[in-house]
């Protein structure tokens, strides 16, 4: 009988578990928001932007119907999940995308606690609004469990960013090379200013060195936003009091912006990152890049206050604040701004001439050295910028200096240590510390992967070993393995770099207890080393979560040797086709000046290798005439400066009779009525001038060099061109607004002309 | 003098019309913010102010700003938040540490909100900050009063004319030439732009009265580089209508047997500046009605 009863009662606690089936019903639909003070199409699920908190506790089972009533497909991904590969909700890779106006329901075991978040992994839709917590709480009978942290209230939070700009059109500038985000931002980094505040040698050097303006983001956004709202009451806590603590678990829903934290109330205690336990650390700032997570423990000082948290984008332009606590609200400090000629200084020195990096002998990793402090105030003392410059210059130089001379040598480690220059103390990975051991299984076998981050921020190409995904196979890894990856960052950017589906060990000297993560952000120069534990069957993503890195073509599928076919990809040779779709479009650039004395303009599609662009000059006459010249070309090399190309020429002119023009070599040619083919090649030089050597079907040559777009002021560019034909043309072009611009030019064959730009 | 209390009332209705017509969906709310002096009346509004956006009238005395902004473009959270980014607690919100020690010595008002368990101690990076500014505020302390002037434009003309004057004033108690004669050019051209015109019959007559030895002494002042030729201007002649909520001091010094009008009670001579800068006396108060 005793044991009849035992057998119950374990039978009967079994399916208790078994029965906890947490069920959620999302609903996608199309909106109009307001954020700005522009309507604007976005998405919103359950009528809500972000999408609803999901909260489910370890040991349950999830069920998601997710109700595309978008008239688009859509995916959603869990991020930071560990669940089997057909649930993970990447589109052509783990599940076809779920058509529009379909249900699709996820299902998977809630095997791990922590903070993580769910957004679409459909195209640019995580832009517009579809991003959202996920909150998996830790039970309370785990070992884990730590009183005083795990029993806190919490508040989940996550962060995201808002551009009035279509994100198909955001995407397609930056590939453009736009510079209208900059404009927008302020950052511009002309000779103008140069001029004004003193920089104008190194903006030359940087220009010499090929690279055009310096920023630490990509994109302007009108606003960015704390669970939705730049200005955030908490109202979920009701009567905080002086001492009291409350746990914020945040995280980065944006599409590409990283956020500093600050706290007005005193320090951030940093107790999770990623959803894993950390040992507690003290901070009075960090950085959360984007889709990282964190689980911060503030404290309210004091009674009948509200204390601003404030998350401000790594550009320091705009920031979201929420207030803690309730009563009169205590504010914390802006960032000041950034010393973007600082910056552009630090470039210099960094960058060798071929475009690789060059890291000066340091050994940089895990965030410790931060080349930007250079460009932060509160670190390295405020810009000697403007009118003060004159009065500060000496005392500029002097401290710019001080510092090499302090260290002896040029360059030094200690230069960019932020920790060590200031009393701010700034969190960084090596600062992360598991409480538990987290060695994986010795006697498993080791596979080594290397990787160098490359990209190529004028044509916004960025790969991995300079491949974009769809020029690379999967990796195929075996189950059981241990992986351990290293990566090297040899682009201009940090890039946050996202395992699905695992938790990797980031190697940061804490030996058996490194930390767990399933993001690691890479600075530029930095070297990084990460191990994983293959597990879970399956084709996982492994990519650059800066929507417009991935979207590029930035990442690399790892799939398991011999494994069961995916039953949501019936036809695997559609859907790798549709996978390698993203990198391998081409993005439209067009523009038409109409002038006095003509129409000047081009047409442009390009790809990650691929040009293709036509130029045409109409006049009004037949004496100016008309002529158009059309070059297929592929980009060469990682930095892209090399491009041979096929070209075809149509000219139609009336210059008088038996005219003949002569170039420089002595060829003559009537220009007046010709359709060529050539064959050339065009290089860009020190100071971005564009090289292009020609040679044509009637055994013509043309050399050519143009410069464009070179920043006089924040809105005003010039062009230069002059080739072997004796033509020549300057330019000038303000830039009104993102598809205006006013312009004047001189062109040896049309004269002098005025005009408006369009441009798209 | 009593007729000017007139037309100084009187011209105080009008320019706080004038005030609220530039802005749309115009909303009013009156707040306090705490500060201490004229100084911080001008960074409060400069920092509250956004041009047909939001404007900020803040009174010395009763620590009330009277502040009126578009209701459909911002609110009273917005624009208080942003003063007190600018180091000035108020009822809503309470200033970074950081930002109250940034503010001058005159500035620094005493807070009362502030909870004692708040006091942290600075870290460097405030220090640093502080020091820079610091820093700055010396390299542009005379341009300090030439950060008054675009504000100014967007609240009326007569302000201007108001303003310029106390800045000359403070010029002459500092011997600061330069400043001088450029305030008096700039109190030339708040003259010229001011249309006498849109004021009443009686304040019109005043005004014509008054306005052609104002006119000359400034231009006087603005044409000399040389503090005692600037100086020997009859101060008291440039008079000013001044639209505050506070009182204002008609001073004299013996010395020169001239007046002049000042926003404090404290004596500081424009016509010695620092050679004698407290001789004289306060001969009357003008008090303001509301």
């Amino acid at each position: 009988m005793k044991k009849l009863i035992l057998v119950l009662l374990f039978l009967g606690t079994f399916s208790l578990q078994a029965q906890n089936i947490v069920r959620y019903d999302l609903y996608v639909r199309d909106t109009l928001v307001n954020f700005s003070g522009k309507e604007r199409h976005a998405i919103a699920v359950n009528g809500q932007i972000p999408m609803p908190t999901l909260t489910f506790t370890e040991g349950d089972i999830a069920e998601i119907y997710v109700h595309n009533e978008l008239d688009e497909e859509t995916s959603l991904h869990w991020h930071g999940l560990f669940l089997p590969n057909k649930e993970d909700g990447v589109p052509y890779l783990t599940q076809m995308p779920i058509p529009p106006h379909t249900v699709h329901k996820y299902t998977f075991p809630i095997i791990q606690h922590g903070t993580h978040w769910y957004h679409s992994h459909f195209g640019l839709q995580e832009q517009i609004g579809m991003y959202g917590s996920m909150i998996l709480n830790k039970r309370t009978d785990d070992k884990t469990f730590r009183k005083g942290i795990d029993d806190l209230p919490t508040i989940p939070i996550i962060l995201s960013e808002w551009t009035d700009i279509k994100p198909e059109n955001v995407h397609r500038m930056l590939h453009n090379a736009s510079d209208w985000f900059a404009i927008k931002k302020g950052t511009t980094q002309s000779y103008g200013e140069a001029i004004k505040t003193g920089y104008f040698k190194i903006k030359l050097h940087n220009e010499w060195k090929r690279m055009l303006a310096m920023d630490v983001s990509d994109v302007y956004y009108e606003k960015f936003l704390i669970n939705g709202k730049s200005e955030n009451e908490d109202t979920s806590l009701k009567g905080l009091k002086a001492g009291d603590k409350v746990r914020l678990r945040i995280s980065n829903g944006g599409a590409s912006s990283y956020f500093w934290l600050t706290y007005a109330g005193g320090k951030i205690t940093v107790v999770a990152n990623d959803g894993n336990d950390l040992e507690p650390v003290d901070v009075d700032r960090m950085l959360i890049a984007v889709s990282e997570t964190y689980d911060v423990v503030v404290t309210i000082p004091a009674d009948d206050t509200a204390f601003e948290f404030l998350a401000t984008s790594e550009d320091r332009i705009k920031s979201a604040s929420i207030y803690l606590g309730t009563g009169i609200k205590q504010l914390t400090s802006p960032l000041p701004k950034l010393k973007y000629f600082e910056g552009m200084e630090m470039m210099n020195g960094m960058m060798k001439m071929n475009g690789d990096l060059d890291q000066m002998g340091m050994n940089m990793s895990m965030q410790q050295m931060d080349m930007n402090v250079v460009m932060y105030p509160e670190i390295t003392g405020p810009a000697a910028n403007g009118k003060g410059m004159k009065m500060d210059k000496d005392d500029e130089e002097h401290s710019g200096h001080k510092m090499e001379q302090m260290n002896g040598m040029k360059m030094s480690e200690d230069m960019y240590k932020s920790n060590e220059l200031s009393d701010i103390t700034t969190l960084n990975y090596a600062m992360l510390k598991s409480p538990t051991v987290t060695t994986l299984p010795e006697d498993a076998p080791i596979k080594e992967l290397h990787f160098t981050l490359t990209g190529n921020m004028s044509r916004y190409v960025w790969s991995l070993d300079n491949k974009v995904i769809s020029e690379t196979d999967k990796i195929l890894i075996k189950k059981g393995e241990k992986v351990r990856i290293t990566m090297y960052n040899n682009s201009m950017m940090r890039h946050p770099m996202h395992l699905h589906g695992h938790d990797f060990r980031l190697l940061n000297g804490e030996g058996e207890y490194a930390p767990l993560k399933n993001v690691v952000d890479i600075m530029p120069m930095e070297t990084d080393v990460i191990e994983f534990e293959a597990n879970v069957e399956g084709d996982w993503f492994f990519h650059c979560h800066i929507l417009y890195h991935m979207m590029s073509g930035m990442g690399r599928v790892f799939s398991y040797e011999n494994q069961e076919p995916n039953p949501l990809i019936p036809n695997p040779a559609l859907a790798l086709r549709k996978l390698k779709g993203d990198d391998r479009a081409f993005h439209l650039m067009a523009e038409n000046d109409f002038a006095t004395n003509g129409n000047d303009g081009q047409l442009m599609i390009q790809s990650t290798r691929w040009s293709i662009g036509t130029e045409w000059r109409l006049g009004y006459n037949d004496m100016h005439g008309y002529e158009t010249e059309t070059h297929i070309g592929r980009y060469i090399g990682k930095m892209q400066w090399l491009m041979p190309f096929v070209g075809f020429d149509w000219r139609y002119r009336k210059l008088g009779h038996n005219e003949f023009e002569e170039n420089l070599f002595g060829q003559k040619n009537t220009k007046d009525n010709r359709s060529l083919v050539s064959l050339g090649v065009a290089y860009t030089l020190p100071m971005l001038v564009v090289a292009q050597a020609e040679i044509f079907t009637d055994g013509n040559v043309r050399l050519q060099f143009e410069r464009n777009d070179i920043p006089l002021t924040q809105r005003l560019r010039m062009n230069l061109m002059w080739n072997t034909d004796k033509e020549y043309m300057a330019g000038l072009r303000y830039i009104a607004t993102r598809n205006l611009g006013v312009t004047t030019h001189y062109d040896s064959d049309m004269g002098f002309g005025i005009g408006a730009m369009l441009n798209y | 003098m009593k007729s000017f209390k007139i037309i100084m009332v009187a011209l105080m209705v009008l320019s706080s019309t004038a005030l609220i017509a530039q802005i749309k969906n115009a909303q009013t709310e009156t707040v306090k913010i705490f500060g201490n002096c004229d100084m911080c009346k001008t960074a409060i509004e400069t920092a509250g102010n956004i041009k047909n956006t939001a404007s900020v009238d803040w009174n010395k005395d009763s620590q009330m700003a009277e502040i009126t902004f578009d209701s459909k473009k911002s609110n009273r959270d917005e624009i208080l938040k942003r003063i007190a980014l600018a180091g000035y607690d108020n009822d809503h919100y309470l200033a970074p540490d950081n930002a109250y020690a940034q503010l001058s010595e005159c500035c620094k008002y005493e807070r009362q909100k502030k909870e004692p368990a708040m006091a942290m101690s600075l870290s460097k990076m405030e220090m640093e900050m502080h020091e820079s500014k610091m820093e700055m505020n010396m390299t542009s302390s005379e341009n300090h009063a030439n950060m008054l002037m675009p504000e100014m434009k967007e609240s009326n003309s007569l302000e201007i004319v108001f303003d310029t004057y106390f800045a000359i004033s403070d010029a002459l108690v500092k011997t600061n030439a330069v400043t001088a004669s450029a305030k008096a050019s700039e109190l030339l051209n708040a003259i010229k732009v001011l249309k006498i015109e849109t004021f009443k019959t009686a304040d019109q007559a005043a005004l014509t009265k008054v306005l052609p030895s104002l006119v000359a002494d400034a231009k006087g002042i603005s044409e000399s580089k040389d503090i005692v030729k600037q100086r020997s201007k009859n101060m008291h002649e440039i008079l000013a209508y001044y639209s505050s909520h506070e009182p204002l001091y008609f001073q004299y010094c013996p010395m020169q047997d001239a007046n002049w009008l000042s926003k404090e009670k404290a004596i500081k001579n424009p016509y010695y500046g620092s050679q004698m800068l407290s001789c004289g006396s306060t001969v009357e108060t003008i008090e303001h009605n509301n």
